[in-house]
């Protein structure tokens, strides 16, 4: 098997020059059976990287330990799940794991527009390909997962051997989420290889129109969802495996996840002014150009081991080969542009400086700044390296310092920015929007500092999702009555009613509801509180209005690992509440390594966080570190609501929004195109 | 507006109030000790790029060793300069979990504050310039009495572009 897949990797290489330089020609001679056979090749391309990797799966699930791979990353008593997450657990299986996401958002754009978009295709077909290229150069020549297990002999000639067992996978991967979160976070990665494609064949085809936007618009919502939910995965491994407390540490991995995110969301934004105004072109070309770019850089980081973290792969040459390519696609994408410019001439043109346009301008400001003061944070360590010799860390309290502010002004524009009317928002209108939300706001905070909290940034950040909230829910309950007015449905019935209208508007609205729940979570990091204490059996410790008792420890022995727990009963007001089982786990293939399980008992109001925090090396007594952490689950909860929200805004309207025959006409108030409107364009809402 | 729908508007922006009320009961948080603050200050030099006291990965000796050589120091009556000092010397530069405010690491704070600023110049300017374009008197239509079928199709269209999102 392990020889099938090399083959299928060869074989998908060869097919991926053909399409690339097929393609090539396919453009330049315009014969359709070129562009056709280029276009089989792409399939043929995506189904042998799929075969390859099915054949990887069955090395470790036929405990194949011939294989270098399967020895390094896999055991016999790892379950069946794990074995499956093996696959991506290593640098050359995740590289191979990154070609096959990759081939399916390929395979998926070649068979979706095999009819479609005849003059742009082959272009985008090229792109891919060409970054198809680049992957499977390293899962055949750099990082083969299917490289054979060989040891030096006593004459120094390397022999082929087979291992009875293998090292096991890494204990932090051997979790739930593990098995998700990569997946997910590498779908966002590879699935911004796709607006990527659209507008670098866009540029390069002088593609006339704003189709190609619409054409990428859901792919990069897709790989934006799946980014977020990689991210917020990623965060809750964190919470519950590392068991330091938090869920985000700002690590140089961590901060790669984030970094295309940013672009990706600003371009999501920007992306509106140039579907309805002709605006940004430029703009918007370079923001998914710098998303792609900061995907591979990302990956880069992760990989070459130039920056430390826990998350990173171990340190090898293939981060040249990224180099490498991040300075081809620079000089490809420059190429296109200075070449192509003109291509992209916007219609730039503003009434009011009161404008969703303007508020869309200064979102992507804040969403650039924060990348590019991340970016710089996470790299100024190496640059310091390099100039002075020393290398100065950057840690989570430089990003906190530097991002809570921007994140702040993000959240106050999240609650402004769509309801700014197009072109020019009148006072009445600004009076009549905010009014209510900034009273709302505004009342929560004076009752919250009442309270007697004095966290500065957490409660300008309560009264900003207050204000937010407000402004959403509005939006909603005004929709909602105008159109319970006309039919007499329910009300509820009415707001669903509006949404599936205009799922893109309302599906917004619901991912910014999202973000509201989840600055509310990161607004109850300021409160946290812990408490570390060497534990005899009886002996009880106090958090905030929790009582815990260790009862007792006890050993669990599981298949491929033995858990050492702590019996901890929690009482709440001296009343009985629940019990906890914080635990350590040796694994059997780990000397060194071992994992920990948190237990924790969340609500809405705080999490109970209690970690095994090992035995004390004085008292030799077990040790338990106990966290309050209030408002995380609403992290959680508001990831689960931007997902939501998300895809209701990837669902078609059920729909046309306006009837516009009948329409009164104004008079004569010219359109800036030299149009007389046949309707008045509505102020706000929109 | 009706008193059902009233209750429902107060109901659901009263889940979004409560989240701070949440937090009301708990009380002030719990004063960390000041080998806590001063640890916040330096990184773990596990290799994990996290913060001192907050490395906490199972059998991580370089974090209890470090933490421990705090708490011998401030019991040795050592001030913060001089355990800062004693760490950069142990460890170097890297120790310190965020740039000092001096020399070259002053950059990386300076930095986000120059990308803010020469942003929102940026931004300022654009919307300046684009506003001027909008501000040139558009070409009326006066010698057409009404509306050709084309301009109603082009304005229709818009119309309905900037009423969709």
């Amino acid at each position: 098997m392990d020889v099938f897949g090399s083959f299928a990797l060869v074989l998908a290489f060869v097919c991926a020059v053909y399409a690339f330089a097929g393609g090539i020609a396919a453009i330049i001679t315009r014969h359709p059976l070129l562009i056709k056979s280029t276009r089989q090749a792409g399939i043929a391309t995506c189904s042998l990287i799929f075969l390859a990797t099915f054949s990887l799966e069955y090395l470790f699930f036929s405990d194949n330990f011939s294989i270098a791979y399967v020895v390094s990353h896999s055991n016999r008593d790892l379950s069946t799940f794990y074995k499956i997450a093996a696959l991506w657990s290593g640098q050359e299986g995740s590289l191979l794991f990154w070609s096959f996401l990759l081939s399916i958002y390929v395979f998926s754009v070649l068979i979706a527009y095999r009819n479609k978009n005849g003059e742009l295709m082959p272009y985008v077909g090229v792109v891919m390909a060409g970054v198809q290229i680049f992957f499977l150069t390293l899962n055949n020549f750099v990082a083969s997962p299917f490289k054979a297990l060989a040891v030096p002999g006593a004459d120094g000639v390397m022999n082929y051997v087979a291992r009875a067992d293998g090292n096991g996978l890494t204990p932090l991967l051997q979790y739930p989420e593990m098995v998700i979160h990569p997946p997910n976070l590498y779908s966002g990665y590879t699935g911004f290889t796709i607006p990527f494609a659209f507008a670098l064949g866009a540029l390069l085809a002088r593609y006339p129109g704003e189709k190609w936007i619409h054409l990428t618009r859901k792919w990069t919502m897709i790989a934006w969802t799946f980014q977020t939910m990689g991210i917020l995965l990623g965060a809750h491994w964190a919470y519950a495996v590392l068991g330091w407390g938090g869920y985000w540490g700002w690590d140089p991995v961590e901060n790669a996840s984030l970094l295309p995110w940013l672009t990706g969301t600003a371009f999501l934004h920007s992306v509106m002014m140039q579907e309805k105004r002709g605006m940004m072109k430029v703009w918007n070309v370079w923001l998914v150009f710098s998303t792609f770019l900061l995907c591979i850089l990302g990956t880069f980081l992760t990989r070459s081991g130039v920056v430390s973290s826990v998350h990173a792969f171990a340190q090898s040459s293939i981060g040249n080969w990224f180099v490498g390519f991040l300075g081809l696609i620079l000089l490809v994408c420059l190429g296109a542009y200075i070449k192509n410019r003109d291509y992209l001439k916007s219609e730039n043109q503003l009434d009011s400086v009161v404008s969703r346009e303007s508020s869309f301008l200064f979102n992507n400001l804040l969403l650039l700044v924060a990348c590019i003061a991340v970016l710089s944070g996470t790299l100024f360590p190496v640059f310091s390296e390099w100039i002075t010799g020393d290398r100065i860390s950057v840690g989570a309290p430089f990003f906190n310092k530097v991002n809570i502010p921007i994140g702040l002004l993000l959240l106050f524009l999240t609650g402004v920015g769509p309801l700014l009317a197009w072109r020019k928002t009148s006072t009445e209108s600004l009076k009549r929007n905010f009014g209510w939300p900034l009273l709302v706001g505004l009342i929560v905070g004076a009752v919250v500092f009442a309270l007697g909290f004095r966290e500065f940034y957490s409660l300008v950040c309560f009264v900003l999702c207050m204000f937010v909230a407000a402004t959403i829910v509005l939006e909603f309950y005004r929709g909602g009555r105008v159109l319970r007015a006309r039919s007499g449905a329910s009300f509820a019935a009415c707001v669903i009613d509006l949404t599936m209208r205009n799922t893109r508007r309302y599906g917004g609205y619901i991912v910014h509801v999202g973000m509201v729940f989840v600055f509310i979570g990161l607004a109850g990091a300021a409160f946290n509180r812990d408490v570390q204490k060497d534990m005899q059996i009886g002996q009880t410790m106090q958090i905030g209005p929790y009582t815990l008792v260790l009862q007792t420890m006890d050993t669990k022995p599981e298949k491929n690992y033995t858990a050492h727990r702590m019996v901890v009963e929690v009482l709440r007001d001296n009343k009985p509440l629940m019990v906890l089982y914080p635990e350590k786990r040796r694994f059997s293939t780990s000397k060194e390594e071992n994992g920990t399980m948190v237990a924790i008992y969340s609500t809405l109001k705080e999490d109970l966080y209690v970690v095994y925090a090992g035995q004390s090396p004085e008292t030799q007594m077990p040790v338990i570190h106990a966290y309050l952490n209030p408002l995380v689950k609403w992290i959680w909860f508001g990831g689960v609501v931007v997902v939501f929200g998300t895809l209701v805004a990837l669902l078609p309207n059920r729909r046309a929004v306006l009837v516009l025959a009948g329409a009164p006409q104004p008079a004569g108030q010219p359109l800036p195109h030299g149009l007389t409107p046949s309707v008045t364009l509505r102020e706000g809402h929109d | 507006m009706t008193r059902v729908r009233s209750l429902t508007l107060v109901a659901v922006l009263a889940v979004f109030a409560t989240a701070p009320l949440l937090l009301a009961p708990v009380g002030a948080q719990q004063l960390s000790d000041r080998a806590k603050q001063i640890g916040g200050k330096f990184m773990c030099m596990c290799g994990c790029s996290q913060v001192l006291t907050q490395c906490n990965h199972v059998g991580c000796s370089t974090s209890a060793a470090m933490l421990k050589e705090l708490s011998q120091s401030l019991a040795t009556g050592s001030s913060e300069d001089a355990i800062t000092q004693m760490f950069v010397q142990e460890f170097g530069t890297k120790v310190y979990a965020e740039p000092p405010k001096s020399g070259f690491s002053l950059i990386a704070w300076m930095m986000p504050s120059v990308y803010l600023i020469v942003g929102a110049g940026l931004v300022v300017f654009v919307i300046f310039r684009w506003r001027k374009v909008g501000e040139r008197p558009a070409v009326a239509p006066a010698s057409t009495p009404g509306i050709s079928a084309e301009m109603l199709s082009r304005g229709r269209a818009q119309a309905a572009r900037d009423t969709e999102d």
